[in-house]
């Protein structure tokens, strides 16, 4: 079990909202990006931007482009199967999509990936969240 | 394990633009470079363990707000 205190994040001072954040390595094959995610129970699915897609070497723009909505409008991603991501030495396989036009820092894991693997339980009134992964056979 | 939180707004302080390499106890910036393919340059005979964090002056559409 894992305990992580949320995140400060800048720009957020003025309304105080941290943030639940966690470090992750994604894999594509040689290719290793290690960086931070969104633990995000409202995300369908993990997102990342076209620079973090780029850095691990995706051929995301091989990949015919969907589009999606969201709570802040609509946006054009571009779906790629079984990648890897790595947390806290938990390894599992996810589709992410690819997400254009969208900050670089934007990384988010949701419930059709991480919350599949792990028991996750936020504490926003203590700024933390727990998550504890699941011993799959 | 207990994590403690990490303060970005404290490790991009520093910085204007660009992109940070942080350690792997999350309590200081390691690189920096201007573009991420800089700063990873910057890392690649290291064995430090890094994690890569943009630097932007407002995340708040990270998390969404009003």
């Amino acid at each position: 079990m894992h305990t992580i205190k949320y995140s400060i994040l800048p720009g957020l001072e003025r309304t105080g909202v941290l943030a639940p954040v966690i470090p992750v390595t994604f894999k594509n094959s040689v290719y290793e990006f290690p960086t931070f995610a969104l633990v995000d129970s409202g995300a369908e699915q993990g997102l990342i931007s076209t620079v973090i897609a780029d850095a691990l070497h995706i051929n995301w723009k091989s990949i015919p482009r969907k589009s999606g909505i969201a709570t802040s409008g609509n946006f054009l991603f571009h779906p790629i199967k079984d990648i890897t991501a790595v947390i806290f030495d938990y390894e599992f396989n996810l589709d992410i999509n690819v997400v254009e036009g969208i900050n670089a820092f934007k990384c988010i894991l949701g419930r059709r990936d991480l919350f599949q693997k792990a028991t996750i339980v936020f504490e926003g009134f203590k700024n933390k969240f727990k998550i504890e992964f699941r011993e799959l056979n | 394990m207990i994590h403690k939180g990490i303060n970005f707004r404290a490790l991009v302080k520093n910085y204007k633009n660009g992109w940070i390499a942080i350690s792997k106890k999350f309590d200081r910036v390691l690189y920096h470079g201007i573009t991420l393919k800089e700063t990873m340059k910057k890392t690649k005979n290291t064995k430090d363990r890094v994690y890569y964090f943009p630097v932007e002056k407002n995340y708040s559409h990270f998390v969404g707000t009003l």
